[in-house]
């Protein structure tokens, strides 16, 4: 848990201002602003700026904003999700900025261990403050993005679902065919006595076999190239909006599992009716035929 | 296995068959009676397109007759379910058809093995009995090869033994030597005359080849009114 202060007010240098959220934490040293904050502000690292608070105190002149004159240290985007440019300086510069005695802050950022727990642990927080405390989660602060990828995995789900009814459709297409040019070998299997529960059992193992092959290479190679995906961070994200960089690919196994067992349940399916139809037909004539 | 002289291996009593729809009906025999036992080995001839080939489904349980029935020992073909003929199938008749019909992925003896595989026999027991009756029909070397590597006589060959390493008691065997040459033909005839009278009870040959019909203990001619002495 590490305290933060939070204010808003502007940043000025060499007579241009542009107003700003600020932030203080424990641990950051000098001043890092946003790359959009540096551009309108013509900065480089380097440079002399000041900050000044919205937050007044009395002079002998009346009230005057507090300032702070800070060497900008870097330019680099929020790491959390913010929508609005932050630009972050040591938190005792921040105390200072808004008239906070040293220990006080205005919020305090958790960090877990579990990040899925984080609703849960807001809501034992802010009902542990005992105050009227506003709460905000990595979630919320990246809502859009994680809404978009939660959009993006149901479509990706419905196209991977549609994928595998194709390549299914596909499966009894061939196994229709080899059902049609094998039949005569059907027939002499029952003609030596294999039963038609036997013969549709071949065909089926054929279609599963079939089955299971595709099954293997795709959830490989979908699995590999998710793998080369993240590790690359082939599809990067405009940091200003996403406290993500790119696009995580992550394999689930129970995305895996689903897929593989939804893809073989459904080669069976598939390679079931051709089979059935291989086990019922009319032996005499298929042997005729030949 | 021969029965025990107990009766007949196979009959058949009354047996009709005929196709095509009823207003132009073809009706190839009926009124059929034959009775087959231990020891038989008789010839079926007849002119192309009378039903040989369809008697033999019938007596094979492969097609119902339209009228009549066909009794394996005791066991009437129609009163049995799919499942009970293809076993009854399996373990009663060997079946040898005019092509070889084996399958093309598996080797020789692969093949000769198959019918006890499908019975459920373990596979070292099926190659071992395979093995034995390759070396019958003179392939002892021959065991592993694959199908297309052999003689059109070698083949026939392995689809004789094929057709009797369950020890079937009946032997059926259309026209099996129709497609080879004349040498490789008597090799096939003088094999399947001693394979059937070692390991089966009764065997049907359908011929064409006079000679080959006269080497059999009987010879009968599929006629409409059914089979007659020839
Ligand atoms: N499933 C069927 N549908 C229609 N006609 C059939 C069918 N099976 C056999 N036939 C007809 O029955 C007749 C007898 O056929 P079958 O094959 O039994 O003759 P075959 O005596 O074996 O002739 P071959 O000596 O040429 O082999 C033929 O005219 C054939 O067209
Ligand atoms: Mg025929």
């Amino acid at each position: 848990m590490t305290p933060e202060v939070r204010g808003r007010g502007w940043l000025t240098t060499r007579g241009q201002a542009v107003p700003a959220l600020f932030v203080g934490r424990a641990g950051q040293a000098g001043l890092t602003i946003d790359p959009g904050q540096a551009r309108s502000l013509s900065a480089l690292a380097g440079d002399a700026l000041t900050v000044v608070s919205s937050r007044t105190r009395l002079s002998p002149l009346g009230p005057v904003p507090i300032t702070a004159s800070l060497l900008l240290g870097g330019i680099a985007p929020a790491a959390t999700g913010r929508r609005e440019p932050e630009a972050r300086l040591p938190l005792e510069e921040a105390r200072r900025l808004l008239a906070l005695a040293p220990g006080e802050a205005t919020g305090y950022e958790l960090r877990l261990s579990d990040p899925d727990r984080a609703d849960e642990v807001a809501r034992a927080a802010a009902a542990a403050a005992g105050l009227p405390v506003t709460t905000t989660t990595w979630q919320q602060a990246n809502r859009p993005l994680v809404l978009a990828l939660r959009l993006e995995r149901v479509v990706l789900f419905a196209t991977v679902f549609l994928v595998v009814v194709v390549a299914g459709l596909n499966l009894a297409a061939t196994s229709a065919v080899l059902v049609a040019t094998r039949s005569a070998d059907a027939a002499v299997l029952s003609v030596l006595g294999a039963a038609p529960k036997a013969i549709e059992r071949v065909f089926v193992a054929a279609g599963l076999l079939l089955g299971a092959a595709g099954t293997a290479a795709g959830l490989l190679g979908g699995a590999a190239l998710a793998v080369a995906l993240d590790r690359t961070a082939a599809i990067p994200l405009p940091a200003q909006l996403f406290s993500l960089a790119h696009v995580p690919f992550r394999v689930e196994p129970l995305d895996v599992g689903a897929v593989a067992v939804f893809s073989l349940l459904w080669s069976y399916v598939a390679a079931s009716v051709p089979a059935r139809l291989a086990a019922r037909l009319p032996v005499t004539e298929v042997l005729r035929a030949v | 296995m021969p029965s025990d002289g107990a009766g007949p291996l196979l009959r058949a009593e009354g047996l009709a068959k005929g196709f095509g729809p009823p207003d132009q009906r073809v009706q190839l025999f009926s009124g059929l009676d034959l009775s087959l036992s231990d020891g038989d080995f008789v010839a079926i001839v007849g002119p192309s397109g009378c039903g040989k080939s369809t008697l033999l489904h019938l007596l094979a349980g492969l097609e119902p007759p339209d009228a009549g029935r066909v009794l394996v020992g005791a066991s009437d073909w129609t009163a049995l379910t799919a499942e009970g003929r293809a076993s009854l199938r399996g373990e009663a008749i060997g079946f040898v058809f005019q092509f070889h019909h084996l399958l093309p992925e598996l080797t020789a003896e692969e093949n000769v093995a198959l019918p006890l595989l499908l019975a459920g026999r373990g596979e070292a027991e099926a190659r071992r009995a395979a093995r034995e009756l390759l070396v019958a029909v003179g392939l002892s070397g021959r065991a592993g090869a694959f199908p297309r590597t052999l003689s059109g006589g070698e083949r026939q060959r392995v689809a004789l033994a094929r057709a009797v390493v369950r020890r079937p008691r009946i032997l059926l065997a259309d026209e099996p030597t129709g497609s080879l040459d004349a040498a490789h033909a008597a090799e096939v005839f003088e094999l399947l005359a001693g394979v059937a009278r070692e390991r089966s009870g009764a065997a049907l040959v359908v011929t064409h080849d006079p000679a080959w019909a006269a080497r059999c203990s009987r010879t009968l001619r599929l006629v409409p009114e059914g089979l007659e002495e020839a």
